[in-house]
């Protein structure tokens, strides 16, 4: 499906395209290299209009080694979400923060920062928004973050 | 050296910063509703930035989720707005099924449909008792709001066995059929709500003290709403006509026909009246669904396990979009979920709104309230 955005991306992209794929009329998911990212982004909104960020967040895949990052965004003249995604290493995490060209994005970065332990260049405000300012427990939506000590004693099995 | 001044008043704590500036601490203790904090820099009159705060009730519903099977998940994600709950459900059950691959049967997706209007009418009234609360406007108003959505909390009762947190929508369709009589009480109770309505238009919306009060505040442009991800009646009152019922359909919505309802002006007034006129539209699509509700089952089996993949799925809570994007990796629990919910995105426009536009600190609460942000929403 949507057979001449796909193109129109590839196109733009370049040999930064890792993955695209387009399983249903109102959804394309593109997975990039992580150094081309922020050029990608801005041509994905100056050229074919994807302006409104919706989402954003990371999964973590101890068994790749990667962290994967994606980014949701709407455009408003074409009503369809192209899902930008990039994998990252897991030991260094760090990668361009996409503030500069979706201003909206910026609390979703701030919470994969705290949750997930990457860290965004040229974010302008990294600092913690959900956990305690004094947290050292780790990164909680990291698959090596155990919840079992932290469950309620009068029995919540999880 | 100067110590920092810190002195506690009815409003807050307030410290000095500067020559002549403040930080004054809205909050955490139900600044709105919930536990969340405004940090606001001001001189005493004007406001140089407000800082959103959020975090005090954070439970990490996305990590709970990812120890829970996916009926067990429903609970949980309940939690994240008291009001607006089967709106929020659906966001989760919705993917779900998506990432599933499973369709509900057609009756279902009406008695959904009806469940997630009303909700809607339940939510937008307290969204509009506090707007008008906070406007310092007659209290009452927020008494009157309180007070008329009793009849759809006792309908929902009837129906789903709770006021709220029902816990009715499962992937798959829903938990059970209408029970008798409550097609007539359900009609008999919009009838008399329409009537309301007026009442509201005519002591409030027409009313020109409080167009006095909310016209031409906080103004979001169409551009600025888009970029900022704002979300919600808050973005189709900047003039984007953007409803995912209508663009993304889901449950019945697509079967029915209804308008988007937009504002140009993008004020706090605009953000006000997109609420009253959309539970305008709630009623009529409650009449469109009860008309042209098919018989058959209500619940269709869901299969234990998903295929591995992924999907992201969009929902149109009370607050605006929420979307759920779920990883799936085959087995019986998900891999990761994760919630983006609406007031987490508007809150980000709340802090933007004091560097493109001179606010006057006496306006804040009036602005603030006009987004209808909800820190439980936000913090997960």
């Amino acid at each position: 499906m949507n057979d001449d955005i796909l193109e129109r991306i590839k196109s733009l992209a370049g040999e930064a395209l890792v993955e695209i794929k387009s399983p249903e009329d109102k959804r394309i998911y593109v997975k990039v290299k992580p150094e081309a990212i922020v050029d990608v982004a801005r041509r994905l909104k100056d050229e074919l209009g994807f302006d409104m960020p919706i989402s954003a967040g990371g999964t973590d895949y101890p068994k790749k080694n990667v962290i994967e990052l994606f980014w949701a965004i709407w455009n408003s003249g074409m009503n369809k979400v192209v899902i930008l995604k990039c994998e990252v290493d897991r030991d260094s995490p760090s990668i361009e923060s996409l503030t500069g060209v979706w201003p909206g994005v910026q609390k979703f970065e701030r919470e994969m920062w705290e949750l997930l332990g990457v860290d965004f260049k040229g974010h302008p405000r990294l600092k913690p928004l959900l956990l305690p300012e004094d947290w050292t427990e780790g990164y909680p939506l990291r698959k090596d973050f155990d919840l079992k000590p932290y469950r309620a004693k009068w029995g919540d099995r999880i | 050296m100067t110590t920092p001044i810190k002195r506690y008043s009815p409003f807050g704590e307030i410290e000095e910063v500067g020559e002549g500036l403040f930080k004054l601490n809205v909050g955490p203790q139900h600044p709105i509703s919930g536990q969340g904090r405004f940090i606001v820099l001001t001189d005493g009159e004007r406001v140089f930035d407000i800082e959103v705060d959020i975090g005090y009730s954070h439970r990490g519903i996305e990590k709970i989720l990812e120890y829970k099977t996916f009926v067990q998940g429903i609970v949980p994600v309940e939690r994240m707005v008291m009001l607006d709950t089967s709106n929020i459900l659906m966001g989760y059950v919705g993917a779900i099924e998506k990432v599933m691959d499973i369709e509900p049967p057609p009756r279902a997706n009406y008695i959904r449909t009806i469940i997630m209007e009303m909700n809607r009418i339940v939510s937008h009234l307290y969204a509009l008792g506090l707007l008008s609360e906070s406007a310092a406007w007659n209290p009452a108003v927020f008494l009157w709001t309180t007070a008329d959505r009793e009849p759809f909390l006792d309908l929902l009762e009837m129906l789903t066995g709770a006021r709220w947190s029902y816990s009715f929508f499962v992937p798959g369709g829903v938990r059970a059929d209408i029970p008798r009589g409550f097609i007539e009480r359900l009609k008999a109770t919009l009838d008399w709500f329409e009537k309301r309505i007026e009442v509201y238009e005519e002591a409030w919306i027409y009313n020109e003290l409080f167009r006095m009060r909310t016209e031409g505040m906080g103004v979001v442009s169409r551009q600025n709403a888009i970029e900022w991800g704002l979300a919600g009646p808050n973005l189709r009152a900047s003039g984007v006509p953007y409803d995912t019922r209508k663009n993304e359909p889901y449950a019945a919505y697509g079967e029915l026909d209804f308008k988007i309802v937009t504002h140009t002006a993008g004020d706090s007034y605009a953000r006000g009246w997109a609420r009253v006129e959309e539970m305008k539209v709630s009623i009529d699509i409650i009449r469109q669904a009860i008309d042209n509700m098919p018989d058959g089952p209500v619940r269709v089996r869901m299969p234990p396990r998903p295929k591995p993949g992924e999907a992201l799925f969009r929902v149109e809570t009370g607050r605006g979009e929420m979307n759920v994007y779920i990883v799936s990796d085959g087995k019986e629990k998900p891999y990761r979920i994760k919630i983006s919910p609406a007031s987490f995105r508007n809150f980000y426009t709340i802090e933007m709104l004091p560097k493109t536009q001179e606010i006057l600190l006496a306006d804040v609460p009036v602005l603030i309230y006009s987004f209808d942000p909800w820190f439980l929403d936000a913090d997960r």
